[in-house]
């Protein structure tokens, strides 16, 4: 009988029938996402000049794209097969912590090491004390917005709220020729993180103060409604819901949207893709009490607990979170700086893109470290879709997911 | 003695083969699904049903249960419909007939995720080439979003999956055809048939057994068809389009619940195994008579 493909049963079977790669002493292997297309590349070079400092060490990268690198990490521990390094989202972490997989970095961390890195960065990977990641690469969001769009519809300056951004986004609409206000997503990776730079101005928070979802509250219904009446209006892109964050970067770098909340990587994008366009980075719109949030990522470089060459993965930690290499890679994917000297560069002191950035970290928000939290994050995806597309009324939609994400939370 | 055991001793290696490709993961599946199960796929306490209870608890389960079912019926239904008049037309010869040929057989060539890669982007709603082509042929007079919502994503990812199956059920059907002997139809004009006479009377019967085929292949195929509506929607807008493995997907990789995800792999098993069962037997008892 020709039979099916299983997806998990089959991929934990083959990789456990999948030879595992032999342990030599000294090699390290690690896993690393690939970011832009410029990683790989990076990370041969990094191979070459470690080798070339350590004898006797050979490195070993895998590099996997950023979409199927979870699925990798679970059936490859799932098989006993990890590497000895690997990169993780900082929101994976606690899962990691929890099952016992991640190795403390305590004893291998010096005042001196520590030192390096910015605090505000460094943090998200220490749990219960315990330091179990380094931060690979840190970013937060802000706001671009199109000059030209802005100079045509004849606004001063980026919109300070929400309010004020529904009035330039009607100016921007009303300028035509297939122009839309504010670039609004609704599909794929982060479609919930859009929602919450509108909820955290509302002053409602992703977990309440008792621990319980925030999308029940007031706050979370007032955001939904204001992104429900912007689509309303005709102020966001057509379709929002076919639209993912890349959809919504390509309308920006074609010139069609006015606003869009994103990543410091577009910068580099646009410089390379659309070097005519001419826009700005601002803070990201304020609530009417003034409220604002952004979202702050880390990934984190984590060290597993089987690991049969410890020290020699750390001797490459401690390589790739020199300042030259630090700032060879975040100035490659368009990341921020998360290396105290790094940041003193004068790429970065000069650069009023990545400034605007850096003046939102105090408004950062990072993912919230509890178990389950990608299901919390799927959830609110979908109740956002179910909004934007009309299907359920928000108020609904929001009392539903609450309820979902408080089962969740109770677990 | 010996003659006996010769027939199981032959099949032995695949059996081998099988057992080890087949029965091992069923065995490891069944075991997570029955267990209370980590995110690494640590078994930790035995569960019994509580992971199949929890799906059949799910809406989104249901859904996508029902929509696989309908999404199978129509792509292999179409794929069939489509996929005979065409087998027809290529059996007939016609100066350039290989480069016709060749033509069909091309989506078959190309890898399913690029298909459904390429489709995104002929689908999207403010660059995309099927908005301009139908823009520019004066049909429609604003941009279709077509991914934004399951009305109009779903049926274009059945249309995909329809296109993608036809070159393969087209060969089948080929070599169907070329199986029928010529004078048949010779004397079946001779003695004044008309076309659709030649066709129900000899051509459809003769096509059976290969259409049989064709269902029961393509049914497995594109009930478990992952790449089109992953990559074209994910199944979204909020679970809209998933059917039974992409909601696996988003299960065990997105959420982390191998206990249940392995459950949903399990009932997708026994669907086809007992469709395939049904079928089979069916094809043989009507071959018989």
């Amino acid at each position: 009988m020709s039979l099916a493909k299983w997806t998990v049963g089959l991929m934990a079977g083959m990789s456990m029938l999948a030879f595992a790669a032999p342990a030599d002493a000294g090699e390290v292997r690690v896993t690393v996402a690939e970011y832009s297309a410029k990683t790989g590349p990076y990370f041969q070079d990094v191979k070459k000049e470690f080798e070339a400092a350590n004898p006797g060490i050979t490195v070993k990268f895998e590099v996997v794209p950023w979409e199927v690198l979870l699925q990798k990490l679970t059936t490859d521990i799932t098989a006993g097969t990890n590497a000895d390094l690997s990169i993780i989202g900082t929101r994976w972490l606690i899962d990691f912590v929890q099952q016992d997989v991640a190795e403390p970095l305590d004893g291998y961390i010096t005042p001196d090491f520590k030192d390096r890195f910015i605090d505000t960065f460094l943090s998200p990977s220490i749990m219960e004390g315990k330091t179990y990641g380094l931060p690979i690469a840190a970013s937060a969001r802000a706001m671009y917005y199109n000059k030209e769009l802005f100079e045509k519809a004849g606004i001063a300056k980026p919109p300070a709220t929400w309010t004020e951004l529904q009035e330039d986004a009607r100016k921007i609409k009303a300028l035509g020729s297939g122009t839309f206000g504010f670039g609004l997503q609704g599909k794929e990776i982060e479609t919930d993180v859009y929602y919450y730079y509108a909820m955290w101005s509302q002053g409602t928070e992703i977990l309440n103060k008792d621990g319980t979802s925030g999308l029940g509250t007031q706050g979370a219904l007032d955001a939904a409604k204001l992104y429900k009446s912007m689509i309303d209006e005709g102020l966001t892109e057509p379709g929002v819901t076919s639209n993912n964050r890349e959809d919504v970067q390509n309308l920006f770098k074609q010139g069609k949207v006015g606003m869009m909340i994103t990543a410091p990587f577009l910068s580099n994008q646009i410089k390379e893709e659309a070097p005519n366009l001419k826009y700005g980075v601002a803070a990201i719109p304020a609530g009417p009490t003034g409220a604002r949030g952004t979202y702050g990522v880390t990934d984190s470089i984590i060290m597993f607990k089987n690991s049969k060459n410890k020290d020699e993965a750390w001797k490459l930690l401690d390589f790739l979170f020199t300042k030259e290499q630090r700032a060879k890679f975040t100035q490659g994917e368009g990341f921020l700086p998360v290396n105290k000297e790094e940041a003193k560069m004068d790429y970065y002191v000069n650069n009023a893109d990545l400034a605007a950035f850096t003046a939102l970290l105090p408004d950062a928000r990072f993912a919230p470290v509890i178990p389950g939290w990608e299901e919390i994050a799927q959830i609110t995806s979908d109740a956002m879709q179910k909004i934007y597309l009309g299907s359920a009324e928000p108020e609904a939609a929001l009392k539903e997911a609450a309820e979902k994400a408080n089962g969740v939370l109770k677990k | 003695m010996q003659n006996r055991f010769l027939p199981y001793l032959l099949t032995l290696p695949s059996l081998f083969l099988a057992a080890v490709v087949i029965f091992w993961p069923v065995w490891d599946l069944i075991q997570i699904s029955t267990h209370d199960v980590s995110r690494f796929g640590q078994l930790r306490d035995f569960s019994g049903l509580t992971n199949f209870s929890a799906l059949f608890a799910d809406p989104d389960f249901m859904a996508a249960l029902w929509r696989t079912g309908l999404w199978t019926v129509l792509v292999v239904g179409g794929a069939l419909l489509l996929s005979i008049p065409v087998a027809m037309i290529l059996n007939t010869d016609f100066y350039g007939r290989g480069l016709a040929r060749v033509i069909i057989m091309l989506p078959w060539a190309v890898s399913l995720t690029m298909t459904a890669v390429v489709w995104r982007w002929a689908l999207n709603g403010e660059s995309g080439m099927l908005n301009s082509a139908l823009m520019g042929l004066g049909l429609i007079s604003q941009n279709i979003q077509w991914l934004a919502s399951a009305e109009t994503a779903f049926p274009m990812q059945v249309l995909i999956g329809i296109l993608v199956t036809v070159p393969f059920t087209t060969t089948i059907f080929l070599g169907g055809l070329s199986s029928i002997p010529d004078d048949l139809y010779e004397a079946a004009a001779l003695e004044g048939a008309t076309p659709l006479q030649l066709f129900r009377e000899i051509t459809f019967p003769l096509l059976k057994p290969f259409i049989n085929i064709a269902i029961v292949l393509n049914t497995i195929y594109v009930f478990n068809s992952f790449p089109i509506i992953w990559v074209m929607t994910q199944g979204g807008p909020a679970n809209s389009t998933d059917i039974l493995v992409t909601h696996l997907y988003k299960l065990a990789f997105r959420i982390g619940k191998l206990g249940e995800a392995s459950a949903v792999s399990l009932v997708m098993f026994a669907i086809l195994l007992v469709f395939t069962m049904i079928y089979v037997r069916l094809a043989m008892r009507e071959q018989r008579t």
